[in-house]
């Protein structure tokens, strides 16, 4: 249920590192959720969608690693310099 | 390359639970113990947080932070048993607490003149449990109303509870509610669980509540003395 907090939260994490590494177009998301993270994944995926899909991103694709325990962490972030603005 | 990796590695709750340290060192600083009241909407965490107001604030000066999905009717309602602060928080639909919302909250206690907070969270027994909120215990109630598995259905709740309240005490000659299974559930789920039966209609298992709340008061006024 808390799942748009936990979006919002992770969109907040990769703006920060997307503009830190001078980047320019945030590709991809890679998330590692642990099965007692309290976390539903296809309820994390719809949320991070609909975050992602808006300014300033461009709709980036999320890849969740599963994991045993509590672990909620954004592992990496892909992203493309070279990726035209529109 | 224009395609590349960057190596995050941050968790999720890094910010939150960096903001619940600070709440907890402000807390100790100030020799402050603070309680964190959890548990399924209408298991009674009002009812007993009035009810210990109505006790205890006399001899204790306890502010208390309430959060609600929405109506700031809880706070109302514990604001008539203490002329102290009752500070309200609508979260406008989420389902948890977060430590900002504490940190904005006890901005406006005096902690100089404050014995103990209470927290009254969201009644959810799920998102709640993944907030650290800078506490020094959480307590889960669960009333004979619902269903004695409730440890078994939301494990992480009551594994990160020090304390379970057992609530409505008063209804079980009207229920098939179980004690015995129920607090055999609670210890497989967490074996140091400490769990009282509770009755903020009757006062049934309230002086133990009571003896709880000054046992942290003592302790945490102690251990700031010791290192100021």
């Amino acid at each position: 249920m808390h799942e748009m907090g936990v979006a919002m939260e992770i969109c907040r994490i990769a703006e920060q590192h997307v503009g830190s590494a001078g980047a320019r177009f945030l590709t991809g998301i890679g998330l590692v959720v642990g099965d007692d993270a309290g976390v539903e994944r296809s309820s994390l995926e719809f949320c991070l969608e609909t975050l992602l899909a808006q300014p300033p991103f461009a709709g980036a694709a999320v890849h969740i690693s599963p994991e045993a325990g509590d672990t909620l962490r954004v592992d990496y972030l892909e992203v493309d310099d070279a990726r035209p603005s529109h | 390359m224009p395609v590349r990796v960057i190596d995050v590695r941050e968790r999720v709750m890094a910010q939150n639970d960096l903001i619940a340290a600070e709440v907890r060192q402000r807390l100790d600083d100030a020799g402050v113990p603070s309680l964190n009241l959890m548990s399924s909407p209408g298991a009674g965490k009002t009812l007993l947080l009035e009810r210990t107001l109505a006790d205890l604030a006399p001899s204790l000066r306890i502010a208390t932070v309430v959060g609600d999905v929405q109506t700031q009717n809880d706070a109302d309602r514990l604001s008539r048993h203490t002329s102290r602060l009752v500070h309200a928080v609508v979260t406008g639909g989420a389902c948890h607490l977060d430590a900002r919302q504490i940190s904005a909250a006890l901005d406006a206690v005096d902690l100089a003149d404050t014995d103990l907070v209470f927290i009254e969270n969201v009644g959810n027994l799920v998102c709640p449990a993944s907030w650290d909120l800078g506490q020094t215990s959480d307590v889960v109630l669960f009333a004979v109303t619902e269903g004695e598995d409730k440890p078994l259905k939301y494990p992480k709740m009551f594994k990160r509870s020090r304390y379970a309240l057992i609530t409505k005490v008063d209804l079980l000659p009207y229920l098939d509610f179980d004690v015995e299974r129920a607090i055999g559930y609670l210890r497989d789920v967490n074996p140091n669980i400490e769990v009282l039966l509770t009755s903020a209609r009757t006062g049934q298992g309230l002086d133990e509540w009571y003896d709880i709340l000054r046992g942290h008061v003592r302790h945490a006024s102690h251990v700031a003395a010791e290192s100021a």
